[in-house]
């Protein structure tokens, strides 16, 4: 089965790989390239100056400093290897580079779940993940959502194998895997509870509790993987927790109201997974979610049942809360959808037996999603499923149209073509980081000029958010004209639209 | 049990993937934006308005030349200042405007024709003659629909002379996203006429979406046809960015 999940890891990074070209740099991949630059220059001091390399860690790592290293680190890593030193691949494809890989490690993981099941659910549970563009979008980014995800299945992995083992090699390489988890995100600090409960309901208690304590050997994966904390380390993770306990709260449309502040609706996140979410899919990890707690209830679920249900309720929980804050869509909970998969692949083998069965079961859950990729590929932060209408019947409802920036791609062309030398253009979300990227990536021009607002600029690329839509007539007064010169129209609902001052190249 | 699931999980698959494949079909193409946008510049006059509908098709924009586009999102209560005749740009697959351009008392001054997936219809207003108080050569956006106001600093006030007609009518709010500021104090616009006041808005910090722009609407008592209107606007914190029209009508 191994063989099986490795093919799975490498077909889902290959694809990652392949289909990234097209996705724009999010607002937040700007921040991490930058701290990876700053990593990488860490990296090439600690190869020349060993002893100043360590000296100077604040210097290089307090960028971004509000989450643990790891990740940046592998994309710094990726950088130094692939670009810096033998120039084989281009920036953002290297920086990205890892993300593939967890990309990939998330398929594996998902594969050997479900395999314990069937072969065909160890098939299943990866795809029925990636077969929905919100996901398959997060796959290709230089961030931390993925990641984590994977490694929340990885953790269950490595927990469900050192609870069954004898050995002591699997329950460190348990904790040494919860240390990489912990180095990745901090949503891994919910998962030791999580083991806890898991363990305290296992028949074989005992030596599951016994097995927590390898938790322990975490913190040396997490000091060695994130340099910052080798100085003052009790400050920096004093400062790395006050920021998420005091994460401030974007403001997110959600049925014609923008929410700003707590309490949200508390099935906030379960709504929103199934409106973005293709129906089959959505109507599948339903039944599934449901058969877990039923079998739950009933005493009847096995281990590794019961761990995939206790993972995937504690990656949704702490939205349910009404208090944690709610933007970037699905993302924050992505462990949730990936840990019901396992048990949906199976479930979808239980209902279609036979393989022509099961092939035709298939298709019928999977193939929304692949149109829904085909059809919104890359603009993945503005997909929306059937419940909702598609992407117009989303708008129509008053959901969060897009964010993070990155739908800005689709413009670039038009402004790489129209705007005259030195242009300065107001890219609104598009931060310098982002900006930049593009800029380095030869997706934009280099002397067409970042403008800090739309008073000092030539054109204007606008993004459609609800909380924003005072730019679009500040625009309108300044530049004097209502009509955009072009834009982003995804089944004719507004997500760039671009506009440009009268007699400049490009204006109606 | 198992075949029913398995019938209906097929059926789910079909029925998602049949919606999918025909959203084209329910959505304008660039041609049908063409044919409606050419309408529209053969029969516009002035006092003519397109509105939107839903207020996402904005993609009109790119397309209509010929008068001012609207995507007003409270059907009822949109004021269309000014203006006499509005034509509707709507996508009959996603809503229906009648019922709140009925509700408001306009009527189809014209039948509805279709250019592909968009519906146009031409509808009279029946909009009382209006004498603009405040200048309208500016928008901005308050509750989230961009207002023709003019822009007027919190602790002052201004003065203005014009007709008395019958009824004064006032539309104040903060600009932008200030208006959900938690804490704040409301805004107050009080409205004099030689020395009698004549009404008073308040305008609290916006807690639900579609408050912000608040409404004044008051008869004229008996008096000059012409006079000199005051209006104040206070509140112990005058940092947000604030926005004003008034007119009278007939």
């Amino acid at each position: 089965m191994k063989g099986l999940a490795r093919s799975l890891g490498l077909a889902t990074a290959a694809a990652m790989a392949l289909t990234q070209a097209s996705v724009g740099f999010t607002r937040d991949e700007g921040y991490y390239f930058a701290a990876a630059q700053s990593y990488e220059a860490w990296l090439r001091l600690l190869l020349r100056s060993p002893l100043q390399a360590i000296a100077q860690t604040g210097k290089y790592w307090s960028y971004n400093f509000e989450h643990p290293g790891l990740t940046k680190l592998l994309f710094a890593v990726s950088h130094l290897v692939f670009t810096t030193l033998t120039h084989a691949l281009p920036d953002a494809l290297s920086w990205r580079l890892p993300a593939f890989v967890f990309a990939g490690l998330l398929s594996y993981w998902l594969c050997l779940l479900g395999s314990s099941r069937s072969r065909a659910a160890g098939v299943l549970a990866p795809l029925l993940f990636w077969c929905a563009e919100r996901t398959f979008f997060h796959g290709h980014l230089a961030c931390f959502d993925i990641p984590i995800c994977a490694l929340w299945a990885g953790v269950g992995v490595a927990w469900l194998s050192a609870i069954q083992s004898e050995q002591r090699g699997p329950k460190i390489c348990f904790g040494l895997m919860y240390g990489v988890s912990l180095a990745v995100k901090h949503n891994a600090w919910f998962l030791p509870p999580v083991l806890l409960v898991h363990a305290l309901l296992l028949t074989q208690r005992l030596k599951a509790l016994l097995t927590l304590p390898y938790m322990l050997l975490s913190p040396l994966v997490l000091f060695a993987a994130w340099p910052l904390l080798w100085h003052e380390p009790i400050g920096h993770l004093q400062a790395w927790v006050a920021f998420h306990l005091h994460h401030v709260h974007y403001a997110w449309w959600y049925f014609g109201q923008v929410l700003r502040a707590p309490p949200f609706p508390i099935w906030y996140p379960l709504m929103v997974d199934a409106l973005v979410l293709p129906i089959p899919a959505v109507v599948l990890l339903a039944a599934d979610g449901l058969s877990l707690l039923y079998g739950f209830a009933r005493r009847k679920l096995d281990p590794q049942r019961l761990l995939e249900l206790a993972l995937a309720g504690a990656a949704l929980l702490p939205f349910l809360t009404t208090t944690t804050p709610i933007f970037g869509g699905i993302k924050h909970w992505l462990g949730f959808v990936a840990l019901l998969c396992p048990e949906a692949a199976g479930l979808l083998v239980l209902i279609a037996p036979s393989p022509r069965k099961l092939a035709a079961a298939a298709a019928a859950v999977l193939l929304p999603g692949l149109w829904q990729i085909a059809h919104v590929h890359p603009y993945g932060t503005s997909a929306y499923g059937e419940l909702a209408g598609d992407i117009p019947g989303a708008a129509s409802l008053g959901m969060q149209r897009q964010y993070w920036s990155s739908n800005v791609t689709a413009v670039l062309p038009w402004l790489n073509e129209h705007c005259p030398p030195d242009a300065r253009v107001y890219f609104h979300e598009v931060n310098f980081e982002s900006y930049r990227t593009y800029v380095s990536m030869q997706m934009l021009r280099a002397d067409i000029h970042y403008a800090a607002s739309p008073a000092q600029s030539d054109y204007a690329a606008l993004q459609w958010h609800r909380e924003f839509r005072d730019r679009e007539p500040e625009v309108w007064n300044l530049y004097g004209t209502h009509r955009p010169a072009t834009g982003l129209y995804l089944d004719g609902v507004p997500q760039i639209v671009v506009y440009a001052r009268p007699g400049k190249p490009g204006a109606p | 049990m198992r075949r029913v699931a398995f019938a209906l999980l097929l059926a789910c698959g079909a029925g998602s993937l049949l919606f999918d494949l025909t959203l084209s079909s329910r959505l304008p193409r660039e041609s049908d934006w063409a044919e409606l946008a050419g309408a529209l510049r053969s029969e516009a006059r002035p006092g003519d308005l397109a509105q939107l509908w839903p207020v996402w098709a904005e993609e009109a924009r790119l397309h209509i030349d010929s008068m001012p586009v609207l995507a007003e999102e409270d059907l009822v209560h949109a004021d269309y200042l000014g203006f006499k005749r509005l034509w509707v740009v709507s996508l009959p697959h996603f809503g229906n405007p009648e019922k709140g351009l009925q509700e408001r008392g306009a009527t189809p001054a014209a039948p509805a024709r279709r250019f592909g997936a968009l519906q146009l219809q031409a509808w009279d207003l029946h909009a009382p003659e209006i004498s603009p108080l405040t200048t309208q050569d500016a928008e901005h956006e308050v509750d989230y629909v961009a207002r023709r106001c003019a822009q007027v600093r919190i602790g002052s006030h201004f003065v203005v002379r014009g007709p008395a007609g019958s009824a004064l009518h006032v539309r104040a709010g903060v600009i932008g996203e200030r208006a959900y500021d938690a804490g704040k104090p409301a805004v107050t616009v009080q409205v004099f006429a030689e020395g009698l006041r004549l009404g008073t808005l308040d305008i609290p910090r916006t807690a639900r979406d579609g408050t912000g722009w608040r409404r004044l609407d008051v008869p004229m008592p008996a008096g000059a046809a012409e006079r000199q209107f005051i209006f104040t606007i206070d509140s112990s914190d005058a940092l947000r960015p604030f926005c004003l029209t008034a007119w009278t009508s007939k």
